[in-house]
């Protein structure tokens, strides 16, 4: 107990009498910390923000996207009931069918020509989608008389930012001319985005709103599950539907693997070559010093100090220094992540922004030590084989 | 009666030169200390004095010959073993004063006490403090070495040799680099600390006026010891 107090209190002394030395020392294992820990944190970041946008658009993981393409369209009736068919077979809780259509709508400031997508409410749970306000679709809205909607922030914007609680209608255009009410809100996908919005598949074909027929269906299944259900599903449907081309791909981000991997080990090992570059000029400084130091040690040794204690205390004061300089640079790389600016830039689809990854603040932190460790060794040994008295006589 | 604190039986030490040729530093040195002695040893530059310093220090291991250190034969303790002994049971005066640069004198009589254990570790600062007191600086505690006289680096330099309470102190050269009065006053008080705490002093010089002082008396010539009669020593 007393051994390890004292060699650290020993290192600490060391670098507080040698303090503007290790301190320039240190700046280039501090900034490497620095550079690889905001590496890990600003990729993570990214990840996340990849994930988010990722889910919003392709589905979470495993989401199978499934269509039914042919020369002439499929039936829709006999198309749903193949798909609800399978929804039933394979057991499936979340599902929902995507497609496409624009239509007008009437706002305070005039009629705006409105990108629709046409879902079902599974597609909320499956998309991950996180509202601003209100709430997403639930199976009751199928039957209102007067269709839900789930708006953008540009189209609440348009519609005057009404209250959601008295229940705003907007006027929809077309054949048979409808008040929509806005049930929801959900943040723009990128700044300047168009008025869009969410209508569900039964509410698009009371108002006879015309879709693009290049629809499909969605399932959210096990991850494992997935390559099997591929096969069943598209062996099942094929027979339903010979001489059509069936598709059945994963929809999710994370069958594409990880695209921020190539590019985060990249400069992850290009701040690795700068830590190792820290390391270096630490070893050198590390071994003048001990050089300077050797009738020190001689002293040390001849008051009792064993040579397991002079290794110890030499590569302490490495790695109590370089800790120090990774507490620094671990801090630098938390402001540097955490920055509302690089936040919002390095992750513009996420409205709430992860905590600094704890595993990067261990990275940092650790190749710090592991540095010292690998700096201070050389040295202690040097410093170990010193004779005591001609130390003490240099 | 006097316990025996270190005992040389015929000790030699040898060292092989480049051209394989054995160059015989110390021969059959025969000497016992026991606690409260004050011995010298006495020779000229290059007469084995530091080697045979080396090895009542325990800092060394004879070629030949037994070296019992409190009734241990110092061959059957390891390194560690022995460092431990050493910081222990001895304390080192040297010539150079050898305080540790950019530490206060407090800081510098503190550095033996953070290799011990126990009650001396935790109480550190409290007992150099103490010693300092007793040679005379506690007033000077926060003063670096560079700002004291050598006489009072010096005194620095007693109090980190006796704050572990030493059993054997090794003084080698203590007055070298002092003027003579300032030389007899360390003397003075390296004689008078030792003889309060009952610790042994081997002082080692080529000052017979410093050997003088001592109630034993050796000289050192060509690695050989013999037995001086103090009123000898003056003349030696």
């Amino acid at each position: 107990m007393t051994g390890v107090v004292s060699a650290l209190l020993e290192a600490w002394q060391e670098l507080r009498i040698n303090k503007t030395r290790i301190l320039l020392a240190l700046v280039g294992v501090a900034l490497s910390v620095a550079a690889l820990t905001s590496v890990v944190g600003v990729g993570n970041l990214a990840r996340e923000g990849l994930t988010a946008n990722s889910e919003r658009n392709g589905g979470r993981s495993a989401t199978l996207g499934v269509g039914v393409y042919g020369p002439t369209a499929p039936d829709a009736a006999t198309l749903t009931a193949a798909y609800q068919a399978m929804v039933a077979r394979y057991g499936i809780d979340y599902y929902t069918s995507v497609d496409q259509a624009e239509n007008g709508f009437q706002f305070p400031t005039g009629v705006r020509r409105v990108q629709l997508q046409v879902v079902d409410p599974g597609y909320g749970t499956i998309h991950r989608l996180t509202l601003e306000q209100g709430g997403w679709f639930t199976a009751g809205d199928e039957t209102r008389l007067a269709p839900a909607v789930v708006v953008n922030e540009a189209f609440y914007n348009l519609a005057g930012r009404p209250n959601l609680t008295t229940n705003p209608g907007v006027g929809i255009l077309g054949a048979g001319p409808a008040t929509a009410v806005i049930i929801g809100v959900v943040p723009d996908d990128w700044e300047q985005a168009p008025p869009s919005a969410f209508i569900l598949s039964a509410a698009a074909a009371a108002a006879d709103i015309p879709l693009s027929g290049s629809g499909q269906f969605k399932f959210w299944v096990g991850q494992e599950q997935a390559e099997p259900l591929k096969a069943a599903i598209a062996s099942d449907l094929q027979a339903q539907f010979p001489g059509m081309h069936i598709q059945v791909d994963r929809a999710d981000y994370a069958s594409q693997g990880d695209p921020f991997a190539v590019v985060q080990l990249a400069v992850g090992g290009i701040a690795g070559l700068v830590l190792l570059l820290g390391a270096v000029g630490m070893l050198n400084i590390s071994m003048v010093t001990v050089r300077y130091r050797v009738r020190e040690i001689g002293i040390r040794r001849s008051f009792g100090a064993s040579s397991h204690r002079i290794f110890v205390g030499v590569m302490m004061e490495s790695v109590v220094a370089t800790a120090f300089a990774g507490v620094l640079g671990v801090m630098v790389a938390v402001a540097v992540v955490k920055n509302p600016w690089v936040e919002k830039t390095i992750a513009p689809g996420l409205s709430t922004y992860p905590p600094f990854p704890v595993d990067a603040a261990l990275l940092g932190l650790g190749s710090a030590v592991l540095v010292g460790a690998l700096a201070g060794a050389v040295p202690a040994l040097v410093a170990v084989r010193v004779k005591v008295i001609d130390a003490i006589r240099f | 009666m006097a316990e025996e604190l270190i005992d040389l039986a015929g000790v030699t030490r040898s060292v092989l030169l480049p051209d394989d040729q054995e160059l015989h530093i110390l021969r059959g040195i025969t000497l016992s200390i026991c606690s409260g002695d004050h011995t010298a040893i006495i020779g000229r530059s290059g007469c084995g004095k530091s080697t045979l310093l080396n090895l009542l220090g325990l800092l060394d291991l004879p070629t030949a010959g037994e070296l019992t250190f409190m009734g241990v034969p110092a061959r059957q303790l390891s390194g560690n073993a022995r460092a431990r002994l050493r910081g222990s049971s001895v304390g080192f005066v040297f010539q150079q004063f050898n305080l540790l640069p950019g530490r206060s004198a407090l800081e510098n009589v503190v550095t033996p006490l953070m290799y011990a254990t126990g009650r001396d570790f935790w109480k550190r600062r409290e007992l150099a403090m103490d010693m300092l007191d007793r040679v005379g600086l506690s007033h000077r505690a926060g003063t670096h070495p560079a700002l004291l006289s050598g006489g009072e680096q010096q005194r620095v330099a007693i109090a980190r040799a006796l704050v572990r309470r030493p059993r054997l102190i090794l003084a080698d050269e203590p007055t070298g680099a002092l003027d003579v009065d300032t030389g007899q006053a360390v003397m003075a008080l390296l004689d008078t600390v030792a003889t309060e705490s009952g610790a042994a002093l081997v002082t080692i010089t080529h000052d017979v006026n410093v050997a003088a002082l001592a109630r034993s008396c050796y000289r050192l010539d060509q690695g050989v010891l013999s037995a001086l009669s103090v009123p000898a020593a003056a003349t030696a």
